[in-house]
């Protein structure tokens, strides 16, 4: 089984976050595996299960059960690692180099992609889908 | 040699003491390299073509010392004070617009400060003439604050490490910040501002001849505010700092992911008071709380720091540098 956390928090502007990755549609249909999707109400179902707003101990719980996870620059890759649960994580304009942990596999595409101001909001900063990684190099990792 | 500004707040004192000390400063042994004036005053004037600072900027050029002069916010000095510290010089000599110097302040006070190691901020005697206070049984700790006179209150024999400093001093800067969230009095700036330096490990020093005569002005001044609860305000906030100086004050006001990275070395802070947002994370009292108890929380926001820092590293140790 693997779980996805595929949506950082909402912007304040409304806008889409740049951190969100845009092909997870396309990557979920290259997987034969059961997935679990993480997030909160509100966000995108991607996959059949979709599970809202779980406590932090039953997140650690299917970190701990699944196989490997996917997520992007959001709080799951920090809590992954305190799990000791290693998963793969799908950058754009943030850097893995400060706001990652090595024990991941972190998949960026170019670090010419990273913003500048690596400290503001990201309100600041447009999403842009050509500054992810193609869904098909993705699942060469898992 | 490490570059030096001196930072000048002034209100309301266009023509008593301001010019006295703008002389003291360009009469200086060793120049500061840069002089900034922040003209708080609620009606501020173009003083160029007034005789005497017209000379006093014409020396300035000749002697080359860069000036400046800002209008600033009027939010108070501490906000003055911060953007000196932010200008990117190594030091900051900070003189009050009613504390005259002696020619040899800035040298003596440079010359000590960069001959010891670690030296946070260094003052001379600050004298408010006729006042000589006793200050034979002064410590400068904080502690002792409300039980003795300042050090800087008298003639100063030897180098005395002391907690805190008053007045005008020389500063490393860019190292820690003037606390934002007192009241536009800047009631105790200087010494939450000085005691922070040294909770950070620096060393505050007091020293011999580096005397400087503080004209102490009824009128005028940045300090130029009557209303008691401001004062109170800001007595609160340094009570509160000083009252837990034992503790490691931490102040998380950011993210879920920044909670579980912080998580990870919150053992190795010693006795920490964690004020948060995520309590099932890491056990913590409220940011309301934080703010109502310290003031400004900016010290404490670790994506500043690390912009402040031009951080490379990770986050992780992003926390190290700020807490430990």
């Amino acid at each position: 089984m693997i779980v996805i956390h595929p949506f950082a928090k909402k912007l304040v502007n409304g806008k889409q976050n740049p951190k969100n990755y845009p092909y997870w549609k396309e990557l979920i249909a290259l997987i034969d595996e059961p997935i679990i999707q993480i997030g909160i109400e509100g966000e995108q179902q991607l996959t059949p299960d979709f599970r809202k707003n779980l406590p932090i101990p039953e997140l650690r719980k299917l970190i701990q059960e699944c196989r490997i996870w996917i997520g992007i620059d959001s709080f799951f890759q920090h809590l992954a690692w305190d799990e000791g649960k290693s998963g793969i994580v799908l950058w754009s304009v943030s850097d893995p180099l400060i706001f990652g942990h090595p024990e991941n596999t972190n998949l960026l595409e170019n670090r010419d992609n990273l913003s500048k101001n690596q400290f503001l909001w990201w309100d600041f900063t447009e999403h842009d889908a050509s500054k992810f990684i193609e869904p098909e190099i993705v699942k060469n990792y898992l | 040699m490490d570059k030096i500004l001196c930072s000048v707040a002034t209100r309301g004192r266009y023509h008593t003491t301001l010019p006295l000390v703008l002389s003291a400063i360009i009469n200086q042994t060793r120049l500061p390299d840069k002089l900034v004036i922040f003209d708080d005053n609620d009606e501020p004037k173009d003083l160029r073509n007034e005789l005497a600072y017209s000379y006093f900027f014409k020396m300035l050029d000749l002697k080359g010392v860069q000036w400046q002069w800002l209008f600033a916010e009027k939010k108070g000095q501490h906000h003055i004070h911060q953007m000196a510290n932010t200008m990117g010089y190594k030091w900051v000599w900070r003189v009050d617009d009613d504390a005259i110097p002696e020619p040899n302040v800035l040298e003596n006070l440079y010359r000590i400060a960069t001959k010891i190691d670690n030296v946070g901020a260094i003052g001379g005697s600050i004298l408010t003439p006729p006042l000589i206070f006793d200050t034979s049984k002064s410590t400068g700790k904080i502690a002792n604050i409300d039980k003795e006179p300042n050090i800087q209150w008298n003639h100063i024999e030897n180098i005395v490490e002391v907690e805190h400093l008053h007045c005008s001093f020389l500063y490393r800067a860019g190292v820690h910040d003037y606390n934002l969230g007192l009241s536009r009095v800047a009631h105790r700036e200087e010494t939450l501002f000085t005691y922070g330096l040294y909770q950070k490990g620096y060393k505050i020093l007091t020293v011999s001849d580096a005397v400087t005569w503080h004209f102490k002005n009824p009128q005028g001044g940045i300090r130029s505010e009557t209303q008691q609860e401001l004062y109170w305000h800001d007595e609160q906030i340094f009570r509160n700092i000083v009252g837990n100086s034992d503790r490691t004050i931490v102040v998380l006001n950011c993210g879920l992911g920044d909670h579980i990275v912080f998580n990870s070395i919150l053992d190795s802070i010693p006795n920490p008071m964690v004020f948060g947002c995520y309590p099932e994370i890491i056990p913590c009292r409220s940011i309301a709380e934080a703010q109502a108890l310290f003031g400004d929380l900016d010290q404490w926001n670790i994506y500043k720091k690390m912009a402040q820092w031009n951080w490379t590293g990770n986050l992780e140790d992003a926390y190290r540098k700020l807490y430990l």
